[in-house]
């Protein structure tokens, strides 16, 4: 079966149907302007996005979402880089991974009980499963959701000496059950492990993960549909620029071009529209060096200096978008 | 020759007459089930393979695979029936499946398996010889053999007398071919080691006394349920692992007489002499392997296999948790670095499936599409 869009199909953009993500999810969107528009019922799975015209949402699961890019079911969609890279082998091929969203933080973490008060590394681990197999004759039990992570990385530091016991919920509980001698679990602050008598592994951070904007190379991309991928992204990155930076206007005597080239090697300024010209000179610079950059202008003469934050900042070349073509352009 | 094999024969034909050599030699054909249960493979190769299976589930949630080798198959069947411990030799032929990236997942397998055998040299000899003789038959060219023995490595490794811990290390790095300066580098640790109050009050503590405190520390702290380790486990190892960087390290004899062992390699009978003369400069009791080496040597050129085609070499030994001897594998020289057959002796197995002793067991395993696949565009050479 081919999924050839029908004449005029949207871009189908896949967010999360529920709990935190889907809140941190429609904030994200609602902070470049747009706004993810639910069906009348909250059973009703599919949406719009206010602000672009062509794009449905499709609300699912997660970890359904994971399946859906991996397949070119969907366009779009925001999820986790911890499900991706555990569910979809080659996932590199088959997605691009567009922008970190900034919600959804995780680690993918090795974590022993904290009574193995000789096991600190990866290394001691690998020894550790050798020593208990060779007088035990049984491998070391590893409770994990994450079979396909936790394989690899082992694999990778040499461990070899365990089984896996799959395990899809409360994993941080197996160990004191005795369903397993250590885990791999997702943690954000590690509070959980420690309320369960475990530890990370000093190098046991198999994957930093948070909620990402991911396309699908496995889905037909229309002309139409690129449109709309390229209003979303410049959106986005507009907005994103925007919320980043800071616009420091100030009227300057003297070589302005020159000015422009110092503020910019010393604050990352940039002169948006150009040094040259009459009236106030116009700089966009890191949030966080505004006052520094305004300071340096009242010393380098400046009367007074405005600084004022931007709503969307557009620009031609739009990275985000960019990455997305260059995918289409290799395949 | 072979008997029976004929230019005109297909592939089908070339695997059954292949087979019939090893059957005429009296080993018994076994027909395993493809289905599996998965966590025997799992148990005994590890997690590795499960990116190699062909897994499934039954109704009520038990894991199946298609089975991905014989060996285990056959073993099985054999330590459940009423002639398990006793002399008995098997061989099969068919399909198994493993996840391939460069091939299909379905390919043929051919082999023989020994079991109870307490000659286990002459077994040995005759494992090799025989599949040898019906691989090169069915390809009809001779193989490059390469042969190692993971036995006489532990025997080197007991002799030498090393502490547990880098016993241990060492076992480990060789089966997974690091060098011998990776293996002997003290344990790399991320940073530093924690409780290293506790570990200079121990200093001057016996040994016993220490692991003592090691464990009361470790009840005070309420731990009991540890993970299934032991708290004199953790004890012990925890102590071990502080005494290793402290630099009670190998010493530079024993340095020595591993590096000199790993550097021999080539002819086996001038192996053979080298390692006899490493063992009494180096004072170190490798009699018994090395006459069990000599014997199997002997056995072989008995069965008529010339004895330069074999290239010994003391790295070669894979596996070494799996192979406790003999190992060998066949290289096809036009076909690069796979082997077409490959085995060897794995007398800690039936432990490992749950039989109460240790059962001589030795076999091989023959890639027959590798095999024929080297006849390629090969028949007119042979008008």
């Amino acid at each position: 079966m081919t999924n050839v869009p029908a004449n005029g199909a949207p871009l189908i953009l896949a967010v999360p149907s529920k709990g935190r993500l889907q809140e941190n999810a429609n904030a994200f969107f609602a902070r470049a302007g747009l706004v993810v528009v639910q069906g009348r019922g909250v059973r009703d799975y599919r949406g719009a996005l206010g602000g672009v015209g062509g794009v449905e949402i499709a609300f699912i699961s997660a970890s359904e979402i994971t399946q859906q890019l991996a397949v070119g079911a969907v366009h779009m969609g925001v999820t986790g880089e911890d499900l991706v890279r555990e569910t979809v082998p080659g996932a590199d091929d088959k997605m691009a991974f567009l922008t970190p969203l900034g919600f959804g933080h995780a680690n993918v973490v090795v974590a022993v009980p904290q009574a193995w008060i000789d096991v600190k590394t990866m290394v001691d681990l690998e020894d550790v499963a050798a020593a208990y197999r060779a007088r035990r004759g049984e491998r070391m039990r590893v409770a994990t959701k994450y079979v396909n992570l936790t394989r690899r990385f082992f694999a990778e530091r040499g461990v070899m000496d365990y089984r896996i016991v799959e395990s899809l919920g409360a994993t941080e509980g197996a160990p004191a059950a005795g369903q397993a001698e250590l885990i791999v679990d997702i943690t954000t602050t590690g509070a959980t492990l420690r309320a369960n008598g475990l530890k990370q592994l000093d190098d046991g951070v198999i994957l930093r993960s948070e909620a990402n904007l991911v396309a699908s190379m496995a889905a037909n991309w229309s002309d139409q549909q690129r449109g709309s991928a390229r209003a979303l992204l410049s959106r986005i990155a507009a907005e994103e620029e925007a919320r980043t930076t800071r616009e420091v206007r100030a009227i300057m005597a003297g070589d302005r071009t020159e000015i422009a080239q110092e503020a910019g090697a010393l604050f990352e300024a940039r002169a948006l529209f150009g040094a040259a010209g009459e009236g106030p000179l116009t700089l966009v610079c890191p949030r966080s060096n505004a006052a520094a950059l305004a300071d340096w202008l009242l010393q380098r003469g400046a009367e007074h200096v405005a600084v004022g934050a931007l709503d969307y900042v557009f620009s031609a070349r739009n990275a985000l978008y960019d990455k997305l073509a260059r995918r289409w352009e290799q395949a | 020759m072979v008997d029976g094999l004929n230019e005109t024969m297909d592939d089908a034909q070339r695997q059954e007459a292949l087979l019939a050599h090893v059957v005429a030699a009296g080993y018994v054909r076994r027909e395993p089930p493809i289905l599996q249960p998965a966590s025997v493979f799992l148990d005994q190769s590890g997690e590795d393979i499960r990116g190699r299976l062909y897994l499934t589930s039954d109704a009520g949630g038990r894991d199946f695979c298609l089975r991905p080798e014989f060996t285990i198959p056959v073993f099985r069947d054999y330590l459940a029936s009423p002639s398990a411990g006793e002399v008995a030799a098997f061989s099969y032929l068919g399909p198994v499946f493993r996840f391939r990236a460069d091939g299909p997942g379905e390919f043929v397998q051919a082999g023989l398996e020994s079991f109870g055998r307490a000659d286990r040299e002459a077994a040995d000899a005759e494992i090799l010889t025989l599949a040898l003789e019906a691989a090169e038959a069915a390809a009809a060219r001779n193989f490059d053999v390469r042969i190692g023995d993971a036995g006489l490595f532990l025997r080197l490794l007991d002799a030498l007398a090393l502490p547990e811990a880098w016993a241990r290390r060492i076992r480990r790095g060789h089966a997974q071919g690091h060098d011998l300066e990776t293996m002997l580098a003290p344990p790399g640790n991320g940073g530093g080691f924690d409780h290293a109050g506790v570990l200079a009050a121990l200093e001057n503590v016996n040994r016993k006394e220490a692991r003592a405190l090691v464990e009361d520390l470790l009840a005070i702290a309420g731990i009991t349920s540890v993970g299934g380790r032991s708290p004199a486990e953790i004890a012990e190892r925890f102590l071990e692992q502080a005494s290793m960087r402290g630099g009670a390290a190998v010493g530079e004899e024993q340095r020595d007489a591993l590096r000199r062992f790993l550097e021999i390699s080539g002819d086996p009978d001038a192996a053979s002499i080298a390692l006899r003369s490493l063992a009494s400069e180096a004072g170190l009791d490798l009699d018994a392997a090395l006459d069990a080496f000599d014997a199997r040597l002997n056995f072989l050129a008995a069965r008529g296999l010339d004895l330069t085609r074999l290239s010994f070499s003391t790295r070669f030994g894979r596996h070494l948790d799996y192979y406790t001897g003999f190992v060998f594998e066949a290289v096809d020289p036009l076909q690069g670095e796979q082997p077409v057959l490959g085995g060897g002796r794995y007398d800690r197995l039936s432990r490992a499936l749950g039989a109460a002793e240790d059962i001589p067991a030795v076999g091989a395993a023959i890639w027959c599409e590798r095999l024929f696949s080297s006849r390629v565009g090969r028949s007119g050479d042979r008008a």
